[in-house]
Formats: C-alpha cells, structure tokens, sequence
C-alpha cells in the first residue's frame, strides 16, 4: 500500500492543525487539566506524528490518528510530571455493584433553566470531570464533548465499541451523581 | 430481554448510542414512561449531554500554534 510522502505528511499535518488544532489541544486540556502539560502534549503529539510516517500509511483518518497519539502524550505526561500520582486504576469494562449504588444516586433536583444550563453549572461539569479516571474523562470528552461516535472513539483508545460504551456509561453515572451535589446547593427545597 | 431497574439503568447508555434493536428500544421506551426512577435517570442524562454539547471548547492559544508549526517546518 502507497502513502504520502514525507512532504505530503507535512502537508497534511499542517491541514490538521488548521482544521483540529482547537479539538485537540481542547482533548489534551482536559486530560492534563493544565495548560502547559496541554500545549506539551498536543506539540509532541504533531512532532511524532511527523516522524511515524510509516504508522499514519495504515490509517484512513488523520483526526482518528492525532488523537490517539495526543491521549498517549497526554497519559504520559501526567504520569511523567506527577501531575496525578499515582493514575487511578481504571475499572474493568464490566458492570459492578458501584455502578449499580451510582445509579440509584437521587435525581437532579430540577433548577431553573438559567441555572441548570447556566455558567455555574458548566464550571461545576468542568469541577466533576476532574474527578473521573482518566480513561473515563477521555471516552467522555470524546464522545460527548468532541461528538465522535462511538466507533470513532474506540479507535482512538484501541478499545471495543461495548468497552467504550461500559466507560462511558460509568462516566455518566459518576458525573450525574456530582452534579447532584451540586444542584442540591443551588436549589432551595 | 430481562428489562428490569439494574439491566435498564446499564441499557440506557447503549439506547442512547443506537446501539439496541427495535424490540429492545421498545421494552425500554416502555419501561422508562413506567418507572420514574428510570425515567428521571434517562432526563439526567439527557440534560448532561446538552450541558456537554453546549460547554465551550477552549482553543488553541496561538503561540501554541505557532510553536508547533515551528516545529513542523
């Protein structure tokens, strides 16, 4: 199978940055949770790309290809800086009695629409994202945030679509349970 | 399809993702207009994903750009 050449990669490269420059750097943002580690990681992540030529022959969409690469940066990174030392042990992709005692969390305590979709409340989905593994914030990023199908997202992570959609599932039930503590505090009784 | 609490709760995701078949969609649709607890988990889940599609992406800070395009030169 032929692929682009060096310069075309460069090109090609170029073309990403300009069309998922934003994605990316936001996908990395919200891994590393800092700006720095961030900025690091999406670079790092371009520069290897440049220099895996081989790699990208096999593969049929860049945007797939620079997030995966950004998310194994970003792991790095975070692991490397101690920015979250030690990694939480990311859970199995099988249903638990957790996730079964997460479900039966009340449900949100309705605000009104200027709070529920208001800024305090995005900064309190923002707060709540922190506290999921690291492979839970990124299946949620990506699918929900990124709007990256399932499939699409389970190639970035080199995961099984029913795997992503365990992860995924046990990321909305840990963040509807924060959220909850959250409208509890906004919302009189 | 057993489609009790514990089985819906952990379908929700999957009916979400268009992952179920038409029977199984049904049973579900059935059971959430049936149960509140589940019908009040599938709206939370509903609301935090217009909450996630309305957050604002941040962008890329330009020198982060120019940074990388110098190293791509």
């Amino acid at each position: 199978m032929t692929g682009p050449s060096a310069e075309e990669l460069r090109a090609l490269l170029f073309r990403a940055l300009d069309e998922h420059g934003d994605r990316l750097y936001a996908f990395a943002l919200r891994m590393t949770r800092d700006p720095d580690l961030a900025a690091d990681a999406v670079q790092e992540a371009f520069t290897a790309a440049l220099r895996k030529l081989d790699a990208f022959r096999g593969e049929s969409n860049i945007a797939t290809w620079l997030h995966r690469i950004v998310y194994t940066k970003a792991i790095d990174l975070i692991r490397q800086r101690g920015k979250e030392s030690p990694l939480p042990e990311e859970e199995d992709g099988d249903f638990g009695p957790e996730d079964d005692r997460l479900a039966r969390t009340p449900a949100w305590a309705r605000p009104p629409d200027e709070i529920l979709w208001g800024s305090q409340t995005k900064e309190a989905l923002e707060a709540a994202m922190k506290q999921l593994t690291p492979l839970q914030r990124a299946v949620f990023t990506l699918r929900e945030m990124d709007g990256m199908s399932t499939d699409e997202v389970a190639s970035v992570l080199g995961l099984e679509p029913g795997t992503v959609r365990v992860h995924l599932h046990r990321g909305r039930l840990r963040l509807r349970a924060l959220l909850s503590d959250h409208f509890k505090g906004v919302v009189r009784p | 399809m057993k489609c009790g609490c514990e089985d819906l709760g952990r379908r929700l995701t999957d009916l979400r993702d268009g992952a179920l078949g038409e029977s199984d969609c049904a049973a579900i649709e059935k059971h959430l207009a049936e149960c509140p607890s589940c019908g009040d988990l599938h709206r939370d889940f509903e609301d935090l994903a217009r909450l996630c599609h309305e957050s604002e992406r941040p962008r890329m800070p330009l020198a982060v750009r120019r940074r990388i395009e110098e190293a791509l030169k």
